[in-house]
């Protein structure tokens, strides 16, 4: 998870390393923290620390982990010879490591060799059958092959034992999205709020699914779940606040003759238009207009 | 830090000065043969500046305060992070080669 703060602190550590300020040791390992795909930059400063003995051999044991994330971040950049060399560094340092396995595994996957990467995965799994990032690469491998419906397979699978696992949950949900599966997505998204009830992004994703399905019933759960989403977040998510505007209106579309909950329904698509156009005023005053224009039209004359 | 810490000292040894006032007091009593009805207004008055600076050493001396508004910006998540798990590398960044050359040594 990315709390604002964290964010301030990635672009501010990302700006300093850029404009040669140093630091790049504690970008690359807030990278890692935050789970954060910056395969370029991982290269470009992660391999002169590894070049350089000096710093390479200041950081300790967690020189092995920079050599994994410069591993992964060359496959994903297609610099297969950089991760090769990465790959047989760290074989040399601990041997039968299930770990630099799956680099190896991972790395037939990025020269697209599937089936020698399917049977490396394979014995791996044999090795050990709990081991949870083996099973999420072969999903990833089904995936990669254009697969979506053996990788929907696999993931229910893997769910089935490891229910816990929200990322594997969000992965689902998005290839169900993905697939224009709503309903199963919706499902997913459900899992994933009961998991994590302070994450409004979860709110906000399953308020998007919602509205996508339309029909009165959803489209009011839908404003529900918008209206959580604006509460946890204080009112700073824009997407939220469109999505309660576009909601109330369809609503109002829909109801219109019975209006029962109109007044309330009003109420708040006015609030969030109020919010949104104060803050276009902060950001951008220049689309303000635009904004101010789009939001009258989404109203609904009584 | 240094001076909270110092609070907190100067509080504790207020208490313990108190505490020993009290004893003293109580042995008095015995001598003159009188009832402990309660303690002397200027050991109450020790107790409660002791209480109050060991409080305010203990609010401040640990660390600072953490939010619990789920919409304070220490809280409030903005991106979920990349499913680094189900990484694919079968993407168009083949098709753009990175203009670094980058090697191992």
């Amino acid at each position: 998870m990315v709390s604002k703060t964290e964010e301030e602190q990635l672009n501010r550590l990302e700006n300093q390393v850029d404009n040669g300020g140093g630091g790049a040791w504690e970008y690359l390992s807030l990278l890692i923290k935050l789970k954060i795909r910056r395969s370029d930059k991982v290269l470009k400063y992660g391999v002169p620390i590894l070049n350089d003995h000096k710093k390479r051999s200041a950081l300790g044991p967690e020189e092995w982990t920079l050599y994994e994330q410069v591993c992964i971040a060359a496959m994903d950049c297609h610099q297969l010879d950089l991760s090769k060399d990465c790959i047989k560094v760290l074989k040399k340092k601990f041997p039968g490591s299930r770990r630099v396995g799956r680099l190896e595994a991972m790395f037939l996957e990025a020269k697209g060799l599937w089936s020698e990467a399917e049977e490396a995965y394979t014995s791996l799994l044999e090795d050990n059958q709990f081991d949870q990032v083996v099973h999420k690469r072969r999903v990833a491998m089904a995936k990669a092959q254009g697969n979506l419906s053996g990788a929907i397979e696999l993931l229910n699978k893997y769910l089935e034992i490891f229910m816990a696992d929200h990322e594997a949950w969000r992965e689902l949900a998005e290839t169900y999205v993905s697939l224009q599966m709503y309903k199963q997505a919706a499902f997913c998204y459900e899992e994933l709020i009961l998991a994590q009830p302070t994450v409004p992004l979860y709110h906000l994703a399953y308020a998007d699914v919602l509205y996508t399905i339309g029909g009165l019933e959803n489209l009011q759960a839908a404003k529900k779940y918008y209206a959580a989403a604006i509460d946890l977040t204080g009112g700073k998510n824009v997407r939220a606040l469109f999505g309660m505007c576009l909601c109330a209106s369809a609503i109002g579309h829909l109801a219109k003759g019975r209006n029962k909950e109109d007044k309330e329904s009003l109420e708040l698509q006015t609030l969030s238009a109020v919010a949104l156009e104060k803050d276009y005023k902060q950001t951008s005053p220049s689309k303000l207009p635009l904004v101010s224009s789009c939001l009258r039209s989404l109203k609904v004359p009584l | 830090m240094g001076g909270e810490f110092f609070v907190g000292v100067l509080g504790v040894l207020i208490l313990s000065h108190a505490a020993y006032s009290t004893i003293r007091y109580r042995s008095v009593l015995k001598i003159t043969e009188e009832q402990f009805s309660g303690p002397p207004i200027d050991v109450v008055i020790e107790l409660i500046a002791g209480m109050v600076l060991c409080l305010w050493a203990a609010l401040s001396v640990p660390g600072k305060f953490l939010s619990i508004h789920p919409h304070s910006d220490e809280n409030r998540m903005v991106a979920l992070p990349a499913n680094l798990d189900f990484i694919v590398f079968n993407h168009r960044g083949k098709a753009y080669p990175l203009d670094m050359d980058l090697k191992l040594n």
